[in-house]
């Protein structure tokens, strides 16, 4: 078998070249508002977006209304004064004739038709949607996919007003200039650790990607000078989800490190889905200024800890805590105060948030409901909730003040992901997007980590739930597995397109070369049986191949010297597949990256699967 | 010096100074690529025993020495478990406990 070497084009450089015969085509026009220039989807990969140019006379104002079905659905936004205008369109409906408006700050009109594709199956649609528009405004909802899916936004009559092409996964924040932070769509590490986060303007513009040597996983969160934690994990070391990195906001570097291993017993108050390899199951991060302290969230402890943040040293921990050694549990746990008939502990928790009188909210998905196996309570009949404890730090007391979802049950049940947000004083969103039935029951694993025959037993759901003084004002059921949901607007002021290349920040750091290679023979070329594929990114070479599980398979880098990587092809058992969206059909196939740092030169591709060793043909120039 | 054996030949063992004990599946490619390792460190210590046990043929030992996966090294010293190593691990690594067992 022949095998090409293909050459895959950073999105980064596929935006900058589509940009830059943008611009040409601008330049080369002389637009106005009788005849603008108009770009659907200008950056490739935000479908519902466009982009509007033309020049004026004199400086003024402009603004864009994208009519909506009805009225309240109507987006609209007013750009700042200027002759030469360049405006991004938000709020597009997929499949439709869109009527958008441009006003000039003279009364100068024109009328735009921009006709959008229809969207593809992976945009899911609401089955449920209860809300009134005065409510929600021109917010819209984001819903990041862990089952197959898009990365989308939904107005308040359930109508898709934005979505992404590319898999991006995890937690959706905007950041202080009005950019979103999401993971990258870049696997590093399977079945969902990506190469770290993109900054990424509404129009679909990546102006960064921090990347990372441990990859990215689950949460970030922005400080207030702009540097960001970002959840990572250090993967020569065998466990994951268990580090946390304070990353430069303007170079990308790593400025800081906050290591759970050296604060935590990893042995002891294991949930129900603990391994050894994925112990802790960090989920979130939230820094608190009035205290200077990080709150992490761990699935698989069952526990919400907070470190100091200078220091690094353990302040407390939040959870049930039974299982943990008892000077330790009498040291860093709570009691339980107040309504105690009425209070529950929270069990593989996702989302910590806290809130600006201390108090902390989680999403308490309730999976196991307890720490010993034989009180285990199984998914049918549990509950998941959104949950807020008020905390006295210096008696060690915990006192539970509000919960949302208790009542709903096994209905509301998620066993994996979700989310909570905090608005303001009673008014809050509560966030079930990991629901699942196997043949008619809720079920006790992800309903997505079901294959092959089962699945056509299973069904999966989102509810997504906001709630003010005690009152339903939203709610939205999708057919699909979401981790997340944000209420955002697609206008921000602070999101002013610029233009001009994004930027790679950070390093992947260094793949780790295996000392030993095996005793082989040369066996020619690689045969068809194994699919392989070999393609050169920017930064790294990523081979990819369909292998039996427990193969023997090396990647060897043969030039002047020769690197040699182990490729693992035994798969781990995630119990806590948080995101399936990378997961390949057939389940035997492997991706392994290497990262280009510290390599140079002209190197030979070969392949060791067991005791043979597979000439690939393919010459790779770093 | 390698060698295969059982949970019997195991607790038949005189259980006297220092050994690596490796529970492998066959079934896994980081036990076939240890294994390759382990035979790497037997070519310049080959007087240090080191004993492979079917994780899956031994059920009784592998419980009663709590070894829930595979690769895994148990390094004993008289009998006694002083450093157990999950997962596949670089020469190095396992050289540096093999001398801590000696010392």
């Amino acid at each position: 078998m022949s095998i090409k070497l293909e050459k895959i084009t950073h999105i980064i450089d596929e935006q900058h070249a589509a940009e830059e015969n943008m611009l040409k085509a601008m330049k080369g026009g002389s637009y106005t508002i009788d005849a603008p220039y108009v770009k659907l989807n200008p950056y490739l990969i935000a479908p519902l977006t466009s982009l509007v140019h033309f020049t004026t006379p004199d400086e003024t104002e402009a603004t864009v209304l994208v009519k909506g079905k009805d009225k309240a659905g109507d987006m609209s936004f007013t750009f700042p004064k200027g002759k030469e205008h360049f405006l991004p369109v938000y709020g597009l409906y997929p499949d439709h004739a869109n009527q958008v408006e441009i006003t000039l700050g003279n009364g100068a009109k024109k009328n735009l038709t921009i006709q959008t594709e229809k969207a593809p199956a992976s945009v899911h649609l609401p089955t449920k949607i209860k809300t009134t528009a005065e409510y929600l405004g021109s917010n819209v909802i984001f819903l990041s996919p862990t089952s197959p899916g898009s990365l989308a936004a939904y107005d308040y009559r359930g109508d898709v007003r934005w979505y992404g092409t590319l898999n991006f996964a995890f937690d959706v924040k905007r950041s202080k200039n009005g950019r979103l932070l999401l993971g990258t769509h870049r696997l590093f590490m399977p079945p969902y650790h990506t190469t770290g986060l993109f900054e990424l303007g509404m129009i679909g513009k990546i102006y960064k990607e921090f990347r990372l040597p441990g990859g990215y996983h689950h949460d970030q969160f922005e400080m207030e000078d702009g540097n960001l934690l970002i959840l990572t994990q250090d993967p020569q070391r065998g466990t994951v989800e268990d580090m946390c990195v304070l990353v430069d906001r303007t170079t990308g570097n790593i400025l800081k490190t906050w290591d759970y291993q050296k604060v935590l017993p990893q042995d002891v108050g294991g949930s129900g889905s603990q391994d050894k390899h994925d112990w802790f199951h960090n989920n979130a991060v939230w820094y608190d200024k009035k205290t200077n302290s990080l709150s992490f969230s761990g699935r698989h402890q069952d526990a919400v800890i907070n470190l100091d943040y200078d220091s690094g040293k353990l302040n407390w921990v939040l959870g049930d805590p039974e299982g943990w050694p008892e000077d330790f549990a009498k040291k860093y746990f709570f009691t339980p105060v107040g309504d105690v008939k009425n209070f529950d502990w929270q069990y593989e928790q996702h989302a910590v948030v806290v809130l600006p009188d201390g108090d902390v909210m989680c999403f308490d998905n309730g999976h196991w409901r307890a720490k010993v196996k034989e009180k285990y309570i199984p998914a049918k009949d549990n509950f998941s909730r959104g949950v807020r404890y008020r905390l006295n730090t210096d008696k060690m007391e915990i006192e539970q003040i509000w919960q949302y979802g208790k009542e709903r049950g096994a209905e509301f049940f998620s066993t994996y992901i979700c989310n909570v947000e905090y608005y303001g004083e009673n008014h809050y969103m509560v966030h079930s997007g990991g629901i699942g039935t196997y043949k008619g029951e809720a079920c006790d694993q992800p309903a997505t980590t079901y294959r092959g025959d089962d699945e056509q037993y299973v069904t999966l759901n989102s509810i997504t739930v906001e709630l003010k003084d005690g009152k339903v004002m939203y709610e939205m059921h999708i057919p699909a597995n979401y981790y997340r949901a944000e209420k955002l607007s697609l206008y921000c002021r602070e999101d002013t397109l610029t233009f001009g290349k994004g930027e790679w920040l950070g390093t992947l750091g260094v793949t780790e070369e295996f000392e030993t290679i095996p005793p082989v023979k040369d066996s020619g070329t690689i045969p068809d049986k194994y699919n392989l594929r070999l393609g050169q990114e920017t930064d790294r070479l990523l081979v990819k191949g369909i292998f039996e599980k427990g193969q023997l398979v090396m990647v060897l880098l043969e030039g002047e010297q020769t690197h040699a990587y182990f490729v693992p092809t035994t798969k781990r058992p995630f119990i806590a597949m948080c995101v399936g969206t990378f997961l390949e059909a057939d389940d035997r196939t492997v991706e392994f990256p290497v990262s280009f740092e510290n390599l140079s030169g002209k190197f030979k591709v070969t392949l060791i699967v067991d005791e043979n060793k597979y000439d690939t043909g393919v010459e790779l120039i770093v | 010096m390698i060698s295969e054996i059982s949970q019997q030949e195991f607790n038949g063992l005189a259980h006297s100074g220092p050994a690596l004990v490796e529970f492998y599946s066959k079934t896994c490619g980081p036990c076939k690529m240890l294994s390759f390792v382990l035979r790497e460190i037997d070519k310049t210590m080959p007087d240090f025993p080191i004993y492979q046990i079917d994780f899956d043929a031994n059920q009784e030992l592998k419980e009663r020495l709590g070894v829930k996966g595979f690769p895994t090294m148990i390094f004993f010293r008289d009998g006694n478990e002083v450093e157990r190593m999950e997962g596949l691990k670089q020469k190095p690594a396992i050289v540096k406990a093999i001398e801590g067992l000696i010392v």
